[in-house]
């Protein structure tokens, strides 16, 4: 891999609709991979879970940020994971956890899958290499 | 690579601060170098004798006892803000350090995460 290209780990903590973090993360991620550079995985935490929700149903007119995300991702084979404990306590639940805790649905969209905060450690530790980055998207105060 | 994980809201009123100290003790877990900041208001983390049963939550104080047991390495606060806040030696929990210059810190870390 020559030296200029970067490889990049987004972290979204900003909520769709309540923020712009999920938007300005698309931008840059488009951003990158224009520049030639590559994604090796988006990190969903705290309130950016609720990105994955296949529930969020905007107006026709409002861009569906969980829609415009998973054709990104679909698009480009970038996986995405929402941290597994950001997720419960906010009720965004993959098919067997909604067995595990006897939920009566789940909500997960494709193609984001969930995990623990071992996906981000892992990030984390490969971005001590030069040519390697976390970039994290906020939601502000 | 040492993880600089930096709290700059108070314990209670947002989850933004426990979410970011469970990234402290998960990069612990993994036994990945990382220490906290507080600043600004998040310094009220460190006041000892919190009592939060009165708002049905957990007090974060055990939880911040228990960082260097899990392999925290240090739990460091802006001065500044402990003095805004009545924070002294006599009401901090054990083990803070104390810094004068937020600047140079964030400079020593390879890695710096804000709580979101």
């Amino acid at each position: 891999m020559p030296a200029d290209i970067h490889t990049f780990t987004l972290v979204i903590t900003g909520a769709p609709y309540s923020s712009q973090a999920p938007e300005t993360a698309l931008g840059f991620a488009r951003a990158v991979l224009r520049a030639g550079h590559t994604i090796d995985r988006v990190f969903l935490y705290g309130e950016g879970v609720h990105l994955a929700s296949s529930l969020a149903s905007p107006p026709s007119d409002e861009t569906n940020w969980t829609r415009a995300w998973g054709d990104f991702l679909q698009e480009h084979s970038v996986p995405a994971v929402a941290c597994i404990a950001s997720a419960l306590r906010r009720g965004l639940v993959n098919e067997s956890e909604q067995k595990r805790y006897q939920l009566p649905a789940s909500n997960l969209a494709a193609p984001f899958e969930i995990a623990g905060l071992g996906e981000w450690v892992e990030s984390t530790i490969k971005s001590s290499v030069q040519s390697s980055r976390v970039i994290y998207f906020h939601g502000g105060a | 690579m040492h993880t600089l994980i930096v709290i700059d809201q108070p314990p209670y009123g947002s989850w933004g601060g426990r979410e970011s100290l469970d990234m402290a003790f998960s990069l612990a877990a993994f036994d990945q170098p990382v220490s906290l900041l507080f600043i600004d208001a998040g310094v009220l983390w460190l006041k000892q004798g919190q009592e939060p049963d009165g708002i049905y939550q957990k007090s974060v104080e055990r939880n911040l006892a228990a960082a260097s047991i899990f392999g925290v390495e240090a739990l460091l606060a802006e001065a500044t803000a402990c003095h805004r806040f009545g924070l002294t030696d006599n009401n901090l929990i054990n083990g803070v350090t104390r810094i004068e210059n937020t600047g140079t810190t964030l400079q020593q870390y390879q890695h710096v995460v804000f709580s979101g």
